[in-house]
């Protein structure tokens, strides 16, 4: 591998081993009980890195948890929230695939064949994806937003709620 | 009182006249209207033989002139059991008004000269079935199915049937009609039925007897069914070839020829289970015969049976305990016996799976599923999610 995409790979390795959580810890920081966190972890909601055998959650993870308990704590049931994670990773899979593809194509390899050594490729490409990672996030994130509030609008001016 | 019964021409359609009580299925139908008696045999694990000795009892008191004869014919009882014998709500009635059908053959049976009700009016518009609540939050009921796991594996238990209830709630008063309508519709196959006012379609016969005949038709292992035919015949194929679904079907059935040998029943051979194709899921079926002794009229049967490693467990006893503690429910009438039986002791008991009991403009459904070792929480979960979907989508528009 040459020296642009290992410093792509690194930047893209977030979680610091030390920091990682194990299952019973995970279920002290989120509140939820380790049934449940295995069920999501079978679901693919959670994906921990196996370390000799057992699962370690990112930090982060324990965040996205907490979000899910807040959706059902304010009513949604377990069941239609597991519904609701299963239909957008079949969704956004494809997504998340072609913008990965764009950002190979029209980012990397364009400064790859510009950029006049290895080690400002290095820098550039590092930087644009700090940059367009949380972008995407953003941009994704408020789309979604919009979606939501825009159809829930449509459904209440509609129906006799 | 007098009981008369006579052919009649062909009903053209029964459900129009809003019959209090219910039963469809491909062999027999019976509606029944308003309530000669109604028979209360409390709790206790002998309800089902109190009921039985009611309806013996008023019946030895009464008059009857059958001119039909066939099972069904003359005085039925339409009953509705409690799953659990510490559950109030088991109920029989026998109706003032009851047309049959036992295919070409229609009749009418009449209390002390009563009338067949006429068509009532149309409700008109009608809302959907709007979700109220569950007895126990599913994030709960999902961490109980863990802790059932966890007792199987263990080797405290084999199987157990652990369900879960929606209350729901609409702007219009639940159309017993309708609703019956798209069961019949929407279930195809099963036995309709509403008796005091808990409405369904249940796809497991626990009893039928007709003379000394008994058959029963044990499900337990499903898949869900596709519309996409490749998606549903390798569904199917799998649910074959699944040691969990086997096992767990194996268990239900054993807990319904064991029952039978002990009464002296003589059980005929079994063959492989088969697929049972229902709207939304699809079961490993099998098909139990057997002649059973005098003395054994279809309601003691039914408490014979009751209740089958494909709604309580296996060993029963320790299942039920779990039951009991982890499901935070009472399932009321749900999964216990619904039916009806005619003086000679001949009828048909379904087990009360995919019903909703009805309350005016409130209902509550069940729904449940077969936990075994391999079991997920989050597949069982998912599982009682389709089918409560589904009951709720029957009870009103979508």
């Amino acid at each position: 591998m040459d020296a642009p995409e290992a410093a792509l790979r690194k930047a893209l390795v977030t979680d610091d081993p030390d920091s990682l959580l194990t299952l019973p810890e995970l279920a002290d920081q989120s509140g939820l009980s380790m049934p449940l966190l295995e069920a999501l972890t079978r679901e693919g909601l959670l994906l921990p890195r196996i370390d000799e055998g057992e699962p370690r959650y990112h930090p982060d993870d324990a965040e996205a948890v907490k979000a899910g308990l807040e959706l059902v704590e304010a009513g949604l049931p377990l069941g239609e929230l597991l519904d609701l994670a299963r239909r957008a990773d079949q969704a956004m899979r494809p997504v998340a695939e072609a913008a990965v593809d764009a950002f190979l194509r029209f980012v990397r390899d364009p400064v790859q064949g510009t950029a006049p050594s290895d080690e400002e490729a290095a820098a550039r490409l590092v930087d644009a994806l700090e940059v367009m990672l949380p972008a995407t996030r953003r941009l994704v994130g408020q789309h979604f937003s919009r979606l939501l509030i825009e159809d829930a609008r449509r459904r209440l001016a509609e129906d006799r709620t | 009182m007098r009981f008369v019964t006579r052919a009649t021409d062909p009903v053209a359609d029964p459900l129009a006249r809003d019959p209090d009580h219910v039963w469809m299925s491909a062999e027999v139908s019976l509606w029944g209207w308003g309530e000669a008696a109604r028979l209360l045999p409390g709790t206790g694990p002998a309800r089902m033989q109190a009921l039985d000795d009611a309806f013996s009892d008023l019946v030895s008191k009464s008059e009857v002139d059958d001119a039909i004869d066939v099972a069904g014919s003359g005085p039925v009882v339409f009953a509705s059991v409690t799953f659990s014998p510490r559950s109030t709500g088991s109920v029989g009635v026998v109706p003032k008004v009851v047309v049959g059908r036992r295919g070409d053959t229609w009749w009418v049976t009449t209390a002390d000269g009563a009338s067949l009700p006429e068509t009532v009016a149309d409700p008109g518009a009608e809302d959907k079935a709007r979700y109220a609540g569950s007895s126990l939050p599913d994030v709960l009921w999902l961490e109980r199915v863990a802790t059932a796991i966890e007792r199987i594996r263990a080797g405290d238990v084999e199987k157990v049937v652990l369900a879960r209830d929606y209350a729901v709630w609409s702007r219009a008063p639940f159309h017993p009609p309708r609703v019956l309508g798209r069961l019949i519709d929407r279930f195809p196959g099963c036995h309709v039925f509403r008796v005091a006012d808990l409405v369904g379609a249940s796809p497991e016969l626990l009893v039928r007897r007709t003379g000394d005949r008994l058959d029963s038709l044990v499900l337990a292992g499903s898949a869900p069914s596709f519309t996409d035919q490749e998606r549903d015949t390798d569904a199917a194929r799998s649910l074959l070839g699944s040691d969990k679904d086997r096992w767990e079907h194996e268990l239900a059935v054993r807990s319904v020829l064991e029952p039978l040998r002990n009464i002296g029943a003589d059980v005929s051979e079994r063959d492989e289970p088969e697929i049972l194709r229902l709207a939304n899921v699809q079961h490993l079926a099998t098909a139990v015969t057997a002649t059973v002794p005098d003395g054994w009229d279809a309601l003691r049967l039914a408490e014979l049976l009751h209740p089958t490693a494909a709604v309580g467990g296996t060993p029963t006893d320790i299942a039920l305990e779990l039951i009991d503690a982890l499901e935070g429910m009472d399932r009321g009438r749900y999964a216990g016996p619904v039916g009806w039986m005619d003086r000679t002791g001949d009828g048909e008991f379904a087990i009360a799976l995919r019903c909703a009991e009805l309350s005016g403009a409130r209902a509550r459904l069940f729904a449940g599923a077969g936990i075994v070792s391999e079991s997920l929480p989050e597949a069982e979960l998912d599982e009682t999610r389709l089918k409560l979907g589904a009951m709720m989508g029957a009870l009103g528009a979508e």
